[in-house]
């Protein structure tokens, strides 16, 4: 799941309310829709409620896109809801939602108790959970999970082969790449597992060494002391899997004139020529994929549909206006992607 | 870390040195002006907010003006607004001070959020890579210095001498100037101070003013000094911190230094100690924990020794 929904935010923000207040009042003034059939005909209004805020420019982002791509081709009647990472409002929004919607795409981390009893008093609903699996009693939820572990996992074959590579301005000898993290638990841990594997899948002698920031997501200058010591212990390579404070990485890289790696959105261009990839996760190809399939009648309630390379769920992007990785690493990412998507390369999925 | 050769490990413990001085400013920064407030006996809890608006402003204004000078008045004007704020309900209307704290430090992380998200259309954080920084401290001629030489490679940035500039100026006024006898008297003796035909309030409200300067040099090295750009909650804490340094320093500008030295090191030594199998979630307690430690050492300490002023319980 992308690390910015992760973050319980206790913030009291005036921009959540606000926008709580807009959008619960859109939905308060339509009128119940009387047909619960969820057949492609009554799929005609669809909500999409997030956790937390959109302006992100990456993971609630790139669901809106899916949403306005939707309004665009079906011509549906859609609205976004946004708790703004207030905890107490995923409840009303959720039953705000209910009340409009036939169909609704939902990032429920966090709230999972919440969206069950929901979906199970709403059987007539198509209730979408997006980047975790959640399974009411009635089985009517269907979850897209995302494969975090393909994008990671080329995320470290490139990092693998950049510290091998010395020709590259910078690079030292030692073979050994970094990780920030910001906080040691199993979604990070994912990244972290299939990080390393693509690392070592190029040379097992690589070293991964791992910083945790034990929470501090927002701390940028945490997460930039937490890779100068990465750089000072000889690796060239960071992969940030810290959300805000992740951007603390980026700038310890431009400072050393090293290298990171981005995270959720692709952030190549934040220190031009010291960002080589970033590791993205788009929401709106798998809303687009689902409402087809609701649309056409073939949609399938309480199923998990998996989201990886393939379905554009997750990538590796090394497109910058400033391109800092040697044209054999790049064909070789190319390689490693085709490889992974074909299905001839499987990457591990990490078991907590 | 396995096979840790030798003199990597000596680059990575020089590393140590700026990482510490990192950990210490934006707190000795604050917690100096939380030194003011607390010899003029107000009990300021409002630094995180100072400091979090001081990083929204400096951002603002070095994004605008591409000028740090600009960028560094900005975050002091933008902490300023807190301030003054609390300068006119606690001073003026006299409104709890802990209550009136407490409103600011939640309105400033809502609002914050809000000019970000206005301003810039982003939400989370904002990182132009051309905006203007504070310029790094870097002296190639004591780069060679043993032990010392990491300090001026280029990580630290001239605010962090302006913390020590500050430490020093501050020490000075607080114990020798004639400013500093009425800060003082403000806190210790507010009755005798208004007899003497000194308005104890003025002198409040300059102690506020200082301490939002000082917040507001904090909040400017976390966005356009060490850092660079804005995100939600960036101060993480810090101005708490340096609240916990001013109460167990009593003030006190040495020890409060002494305070934000050790937050910093244990800040710069935890995420080290991963290294060495030390779980994170322990050294990401290592901070507080020293912090705790030591304001329980002081404790000890100073019953031990002086009757130092009375806590900043204001005597109106």
């Amino acid at each position: 799941m992308s690390l910015k929904t992760r973050r319980t935010h206790t913030t009291v923000s005036i921009v959540a309310v606000a926008c709580m207040v807009a959008s619960l009042a859109g939905c308060s003034s339509s009128s119940k829709s009387p047909d619960t059939t969820v057949r492609s005909a009554a799929a005609k209004k669809v909500v999409y409620l997030i956790n937390g805020s959109l302006g992100d420019k990456s993971f609630y982002d790139s669901g809106q896109a899916g949403m306005a791509a939707i309004k665009a081709k079906y011509g549906v009647e859609t609205r976004t809801i946004e708790d703004g990472f207030d905890a107490g409002k995923y409840a009303a929004n959720l039953a705000a939602a209910i009340d409009y919607a036939d169909v609704i795409f939902t990032i429920s981390y966090g709230f999972e108790d919440q969206l069950m009893a929901a979906a199970d008093a709403h059987p007539d609903k198509v209730i979408v959970n997006l980047d975790t699996v959640v399974t009411n009693p009635d089985k009517t939820i269907t979850s897209v999970d995302f494969v975090e572990e393909e994008s990671a996992f080329l995320a470290g074959a490139a990092a693998g082969m950049l510290t091998i590579d010395t020709t590259v301005n910078g690079i030292n000898a030692d073979k050994v790449i970094g990780v920030v993290a910001g906080d040691k638990d199993p979604v990070v841990d994912g990244f972290l597992f299939a990080y390393e594997n693509g690392a070592k899948s190029i040379d097992p002698t690589i070293t991964v060494q791992r910083k945790y920031l034990g929470g501090a997501w927002d701390d940028q200058a945490k997460g930039k002391q937490a890779a100068l010591q990465l750089f000072d212990a000889r690796a060239d390579v960071v992969f940030q899997v810290a959300a805000a404070a992740g951007l603390g990485v980026l700038q310890a890289a431009k400072e050393r004139n090293l290298y990171a790696i981005g995270v959720d959105s692709n952030q190549n261009d934040i220190e031009p020529g010291h960002v080589v990839a970033s590791d993205i996760k788009q929401l709106g190809a798998s809303i687009e994929k689902v409402f087809a399939t609701v649309v056409d009648g073939t949609y399938v309630k309480g199923t998990l549909i998996n989201s990886g390379l393939k379905d554009g769920g997750v990538d590796l992007v090394t497109d910058a206006t400033k391109p800092v990785l040697p044209a054999a690493i790049e064909s070789k990412l190319k390689e490693l992607r085709t490889q992974i998507i074909d299905g001839t390369l499987v990457v591990r999925r990490y078991q907590p | 870390m396995r096979m840790v050769d030798i003199s990597a490990l000596g680059t990575r413990l020089q590393g140590l040195l700026p990482g510490t001085v990192s950990g210490t400013t934006p707190v000795l920064l604050a917690a100096l002006g939380g030194s003011l407030t607390y010899y003029a006996g107000i009990f300021n809890i409002a630094m995180e907010a100072m400091m979090l608006s001081g990083a929204l402003g400096a951002v603002l204004a070095a994004d605008a003006s591409h000028n740090w000078v600009l960028g560094l008045l900005g975050g002091v004007g933008a902490a300023m607004v807190p301030a003054l704020i609390y300068l006119v309900f606690v001073i003026v209307v006299h409104t709890d001070e802990f209550v009136t704290g407490i409103a600011l430090n939640l309105a400033a992380a809502g609002a914050t959020t809000f000019v970000l998200r206005r301003t810039f259309h982003v939400s989370g954080s904002y990182n132009p890579s051309d905006l203007a920084q504070v310029p790094r401290l870097r002296v190639p001629g004591l780069r060679r210095l043993p032990a010392m030489g990491s300090l001026f490679r280029g990580d630290l940035n001239w605010l962090d001498v302006v913390a020590v500039m500050g430490l020093v100026a501050i020490t000075w006024v607080v114990k020798r100037s004639r400013s500093g006898l009425r800060l003082r008297a403000a806190g210790y003796n507010a009755a005798a101070l208004q007899a003497s035909g000194v308005s104890v309030a003025r002198v409040r409200a300059w102690s506020v003013v200082w301490c939002g300067v000082m917040c507001g040099l904090a909040g400017a090295w976390l966005s356009i000094g060490y850092g660079k750009g804005f995100g939600e909650n960036m101060s993480n804490g810090r101005g708490w911190i340096a609240l916990v340094a001013v109460i167990l320093a009593k003030g006190r500008p040495s020890v409060i230094a002494g305070t934000a030295l050790l937050f910093g090191l244990a800040d710069a030594v935890g995420l080290f100690s991963q290294d060495y199998g030390v779980p994170s979630q322990l050294s990401a307690m290592l901070p507080y924990l020293a912090t705790l430690v030591a304001l329980y050492v002081a404790a000890r300490r100073l019953r031990l020794h002086s009757t130092p002023p009375p806590v900043g319980v204001s005597q109106r």
